[in-house]
């Protein structure tokens, strides 16, 4: 840690003196949030040009930007770059006009937002302060007390890195944040944040975990009333801490929890800015999409309204009842358009037909004796003659026919064809492509229409579900799910710390399921709680031990650090032997493949540092070797991934008998474990131990006096069998 | 220090900085952008940026054709109303200067007619329009008083009601005005009175051109108009010709000069209204008035100096009253135009006045012991009616039961050519959060909120307009209208 550590107060020396001089200020904007909450739609178009109120939803980050005097404004994409580009060289932020003195898309390969900032870093293009912003942000906060504070706070102290701005909210909100909600715990007298965690509603038990430290502060408020639409203001230490830490992925659940938690180590301080008027929110989910657009039509975010006419060729007029309509809507004599409308250019709506809330784009055709109620139709849309749509969204010149019904929760992606008469399901996603998981990226596909969704001669079929589509139910029937931070789109170096943290994080979204019915319950109630905790504690540990192993110091020093690390992040038995176990299997493999043999590579590692290991082993006097067990559960798992990992477990077993760190006892419950055959890999792994522990079985059957001999005598045989 | 300089939340003062340095087009689309997110508002804030945007616009144009300086300004003008039509004093000032351009050209097609430079289509067809429209009809209709007037200068109106220090400052004003190159025709441009005298004359311009004649080469030569005018313009003219050379440069030099004299006028406008005030103000009377304005302050202010009378000030919940607090303690607006300070800026209550803030809702319990009421409007319309803040309304109406005079105060910017067929297209809608907490997550999902800014009065409500030019009963309002914009400029 310690190298690291300088290398990042280097990179703020650097950044200090560039602070000197006048700076404009500067914004990146990600347009890309590496989810897919918004498929299938996003499938096709980026997320970020998905219109909202019949405005493409990028258009009002860049308002926000200029409105708070943004002068560069770096825009990073993921998906769908090309369509962003074009949209943005063709908008008026990319004129002569622009507000912006640059604007610059940045192409990137990053899979995760961890990745943009680091891309970031390295271009150093930022020189002074900057904003980061989603491409789907909606607001109006002006800023400039936020900058102003910031400034002074890091006039007084370097270390006062970043401010989010956060908006006050009830309890129960629609612009909230479905799902996870974001729990801040904030040092009022310094507007300082403590401690952030997300609080997921299938989460068993609704606790938050504070460090003691936390408590000392006089004033405490714990938060969970807040929007948090991602608007952040940082310094260029904070580019530098993603640098210096590559495992982090997401701002908030990685960076900011990281972050705060290192504060003994770094000593750098994030802070809020609570805002308690204007509006502030970010179009996460469709849940979010729905709210947002009711509160930007019932101008909840004034100035920011559909008459606001953010788009040059935008004529909307407001009406009464918050109608609003373009110029060029041509409405039937005996059409009755409702309260919370906004209607588009070019659309027209025949005889009969009820509009309310809802939102219908441009050049739409809309039959007669329609009833649209709550929902989103975008440009160039057609509902066929005496439908009902209801709380859906049906996409650019996708077709409803006559007498659909659409219900509630619904999402029709671009050129869907339904079939007249077809009753089209609330749980439908109905589209014309499929996601292909490619190599490097994901690629769209066109699949075969499916009568049963869309009717015969339709044109669509149901979207195959993903993980991360759960919580997108429009009609917000309290199935927000689980966010499983999609870890399959990590790129997995496997010979890298953060293969274990991956591991370790992959363990602990499913320990849930697969460690509460086996008999190990110790070790859950310890861990899988904790469990964001323990990806930063096992990192840092982790790393710590490995650099020392290599530098070679002596099992004193390398204890000593393990056990300040251990008391400052609380952490538990389960997590130390975690790191120890990556660590010492990392130094393992890593001096095989410099052309070490196995036993060598073994010899040097486990018998030095010893008590390192035993020092994580508690239950040598009792009769149940759960810790024991736990070590070698743990060391069997990590070699599941490394070359030879077979071969490697049988030395590391021997070693381990043969330093009295394992009992044979705890070999045993170990072999008879269920946990140690779960999975094919696991049992591959095993495979060429089980010699051994036949021979170390055998051994303790014929007489417990001479055990230690016997071991010894097994481990010989064994060596021989593998040389 | 990282950069103390921070990057200023965009608003007027930006936009003038953005002004100086950027391509007018640039300019354009952000004074757009700022109209649009409201960063700047409020007429007086509006009418000074679309007059400085309109002085650039003008000086980085290239053409000598007159009818596309018209074209290009109208253009201009149609964006920045389109950006937001309920700033009605952007559509104002675009207006006066159109006039002002349409003025120039004529005066300066009639001083000479052989000149070709100025385009026969850029000054035919209004000179045709002219005998059917507004503005001729109403100079006919009175000409003796302006005809009279107009040898003075632009400081007359004021010099005929008020009394002698106020009229020196202006005269100090004029006498400098006039050493430029063509004095009385400069300062006629912005004068209400000598504004009105120039219709008249194109007007009998255009009753001698009647019938029909299809280009100006065919409208009688010089020598023959000059003896329908009246002496003092005779003199002008006469003044003028020896510069009849140089004219066609001059237009766009003599419009600028023009649009400097509006910017004067914009600022001198509350000083002259203040002006008005004793003779609307006693002693010990009891006034209302309504939301934080300029104008009134000011105007409150410069009776204050005399006398004693007692302020009751509405704060105007929701949407103002921060302002409306700050003007009580401070005297003065927290969002003050402009950086000079002036040191006049002091709280009515520091000149021994007393001010009783009081919500809205009481005013109908207390308009029973008020004298007069002082309304400060958003926009003034040409049938009499105005726009001002929301709950002007109430106290409006409050009066008309009690009987009690209501006075609008409003500079001659925000009267608006617009005749409000349509008052529910005059109001805009503001931040329901103001009303109700966006926080109560139930009550933005279950309920309605509507934030109107503004409130329609209607002209049966108002009894008094002060303006820069005096005081006008509304159904006055028309022939200031007539005076001030073109009939052909009234549809942008």
């Amino acid at each position: 840690m310690a190298p690291k550590n300088k290398k990042s107060s280097a990179a703020s020396e650097r950044q200090k003196d560039v602070d000197e001089t006048e700076n404009p200020l500067q914004a990146v904007v990600l347009a890309d949030s590496f989810e897919q909450r918004f498929s299938p739609f996003s499938m096709e178009r980026p997320r970020c040009l998905l219109p909202l109120a019949n405005t493409p939803l990028i258009e009002y980050t860049f308002e926000f930007l200029a409105s708070t005097g943004v002068e560069d404004v770096f825009v990073y994409c993921g998906a769908h770059t090309d369509q962003v580009e074009n949209y943005i060289q063709q908008s008026k932020w990319c004129s002569k006009v622009s507000p912006f003195a640059k604007l610059e898309i940045i192409r990137s390969t990053s899979r995760s937002i961890g990745d943009a900032m680091r891309d970031l870093d390295k271009r150093s293009i930022l020189t002074g302060d900057f904003l980061v912003v989603y491409g789907d942000i909606v607001s109006n906060v002006p800023l400039g007390a936020a900058l102003a504070a910031h400034r002074e706070r890091r006039a007084k102290d370097k270390n006062a890195i970043m401010t989010m701005v956060l908006r006050e909210a009830g309890d129960k909100h629609r612009s909230k944040t479905q799902g996870a909600s974001p729990v801040f715990v904030i040092d009022p007298t310094k507007d300082r944040c403590l401690h952030y965690e997300q609080i997921r509603p299938r989460q068993s038990n609704h606790f938050l975990n504070l460090d003691p430290d936390i408590l000392k502060h006089d004033d405490l408020e714990i938060r969970q009333d807040l929007i948090d639409c991602g608007i952040d203001i940082c310094t260029p230490d904070v580019l530098a801490l993603w640098s210096d830490n590559f495992d982090y992925e997401a701002p908030r659940k990685g960076f900011l929890h990281s972050v705060l938690k290192d504060y003994e180590l770094n000593g750098k301080t994030i802070h809020t800015y609570v805002v308690d008027e204007c509006y502030a929110a970010r179009v996460k989910n469709l849940n979010a999409y729905d709210s947002i657009s009711k509160d930007l039509i019932s101008r909840w975010a004034y100035p920011l309204c559909p008459d606001s006419n953010l788009l040059k060729d935008q004529t909307y007029r407001l009406q009464k009842g918050n109608v609003y309509k373009e110029e060029g809507v041509i409405l039937a004599r005996s059409c009755t358009i409702n309260h919370r409308t906004v209607i588009g250019k070019g659309t027209a709506v025949g005889d009969g037909s009820v509009v309310s809330n809802s939102i219908i784009g441009r050049r739409c055709l809309i039959g007669r004796n329609v009833t649209i109620d709550g929902a989103y139709i975008w440009d160039d849309a057609v509902v066929g003659d005496g439908s009902t749509v209801k709380d859906a969204i049906i996409a650019n010149e996708a077709i409803v026919g006559k007498r659909c019904q659409v219900l509630p929760g619904a999402l029709l992606s671009y050129n869907v064809r339904i079939v007249d008469g077809t009753t089209v399901q609330g749980t439908a996603r109905v589209t014309r492509f499929k996601r292909k998981r490619g190599y490097d990226r994901d690629e769209v596909a066109k699949g075969a229409s499916d009568p049963k969704v869309v009717g015969e001669g339709g044109d669509g079929f149901q979207m195959e579900k993903e993980e991360d589509q759960e919580d997108d139910n429009m009609a917000g029937l309290g199935t927000s799910g689980l966010l499983v931070y999609n870890m399959g789109n990590l790129s997995l170096s496997s010979d890298s710390i953060s293969t274990l943290n991956s591991d370790l994080s992959e363990e602990h979204t499913g320990s849930h399921d697969h460690y509460r019915a086996s008999s190990f319950a110790s070790v859950t109630s310890d861990d899988s709680q904790p469990s964001r905790g323990a990806t930063e504690f096992h990192h840092d540990a982790a790393a710590g031990i490995y650099d020392s192993l290599q530098r070679g110091d002596a099992t004193d020093n390398i204890q000593l650090e393990f056990n300040s690390l251990r008391m400052s992040a609380n952490a538990s038995e389960h997590q130390q032997r975690r790191a120890v176990v990556a660590a010492f299997m990392k130094r393992i493999s890593a001096l095989i493949e410099s052309g070490s043999a196995i036993p060598e590579a073994v010899k040097q590692t486990i018998p030095v540092h010893r008590t390192l290991i035993e020092r994580v082993i508690f239950d040598k006097s009792r009769e149940a070797k759960d810790d024991q067990v736990d070590l070698l559960l743990l060391i069997q798992a990590d070699l599941v991934h490394r070359n030879a990992g077979d071969s490697i477990l049988v030395f590391v077993c021997n070693s381990l008998t043969l330093s009295d760190v394992i009992e044979d006892r705890g070999f045993e419950q170990w072999w008879n474990n269920e946990r140690s055959v779960q999975g094919e890999e696991m049992a591959k792994v095993r495979a060429k131990t089980q010699q051994f522990i036949d021979v170390l079985l055998a051994d303790e059957e014929s007489g417990s006096e001479e055990e230690s001999e016997e071991g010894e005598q097994s481990n010989d045989d064994d060596d021989d069998q593998d040389e | 220090m990282p950069s103390v300089m921070l990057a200023p939340t965009p608003g007027i003062a930006t936009f003038l900085k953005h002004l100086k340095h950027n391509p007018v087009d640039a300019s354009i689309e952000n004074f757009v952008s700022l109209l649009k997110r409201r960063q700047i508002r409020s007429s007086r804030p509006c009418a000074i940026a679309t007059t400085h945007l309109l002085l650039k616009v003008v000086a980085t144009f290239r053409d000598r054709d007159v009818a596309k300086l018209v074209e290009r300004i109208r253009s201009v003008g149609q964006q920045l109303i389109a950006a937001q039509p309920r700033e009605m004093a952007v559509g104002n000032i675009v207006r006066r200067v159109l006039g002002l351009v349409r003025e120039i050209a004529e005066d300066d097609a009639d001083e000479n007619p052989d000149s070709t430079s100025m385009g026969d289509s850029g000054y035919l067809p209004y000179s045709n329009l002219e005998p059917s429209g507004l503005p001729t009809h109403f100079s006919n209709f009175s000409p003796p008083k302006h005809g009279s007037a107009l040898p003075q200068k632009s400081g007359l109106s004021q010099s005929d009601s008020n009394g002698g220090d106020d009229n020196s400052g202006q005269g100090a004003v004029a006498v400098e005005k006039q050493l430029d190159r063509r004095p009385p025709l400069l300062t006629s441009h912005t004068s209400y009175v000598a504004s009105a005298m120039a219709p008249q004359v194109t007007s009998l311009f255009g009753l001698l051109s009647h019938p029909h004649t299809p280009s100006p080469t065919a409208t009688p030569p010089l020598g023959t108009q000059s003896p329908v005018m009246k002496p003092g313009l005779t003199s002008r003219v006469l003044a003028t010709i020896p510069d009849a050379s140089a004219a066609k440069v001059d237009i766009k030099a003599e419009v600028l000069e023009g649009i400097r004299e509006l910017l004067d006028e914009l600022d001198q406008a509350d000083d002259q209204i203040a002006a008005y005030a004793l003779d609307h103000i006693h002693s010990n009377e009891i006034i209302l008035t309504h939301t934080s304005s300029t104008t009134v302050q000011r105007f409150l202010l410069a009776a204050a100096r005399k006398r004693k009378f007692t302020v009751i000030h509405a704060e105007a919940y929701p949407n103002d009253y921060l302002e409306t607090h700050a003007t009580i303690m401070q005297g003065r607006q927290k969002s003050a135009v402009g950086d000079d300070e002036d040191e006049r800026w002091s709280p009515l209550t520091a000149l021994g006045i007393t001010v009783i803030m009081i919500p809205d809702s009481a005013v109908f319990a207390i308009m029973s012991r008020v004298n007069k009421v002082i309304l400060s409007p958003h926009t003034v319309l040409a049938n009499g009616g105005l726009v001002a803040a929301a709950g002007a309304l109430t106290i409006a109406q409050a009066a008309s039961v009690h009987k009690t005079p209501v006075i609008a105060v409003s500079g001659v910017y925000k009267l608006s050519p617009v005749y409000p067929f349509d008052t529910e297209e005059l109001i805009e809608y503001g931040d329901a959060g103001r009303v109700a907490e966006f926080q109560d997550g139930e009550m933005v999902e279950s309920i309605e909120v509507v934030n109107p800014l503004f409130d329609y009065v209607s002209a049966d409500l108002v009894d008094l307009y002060i303006t820069n030019l005096g005081g006008h009963a509304p159904s006055y309002l028309y022939r200031i209208v007539a005076d001030h914009y073109r009939a052909e400029d009234v549809n942008l």
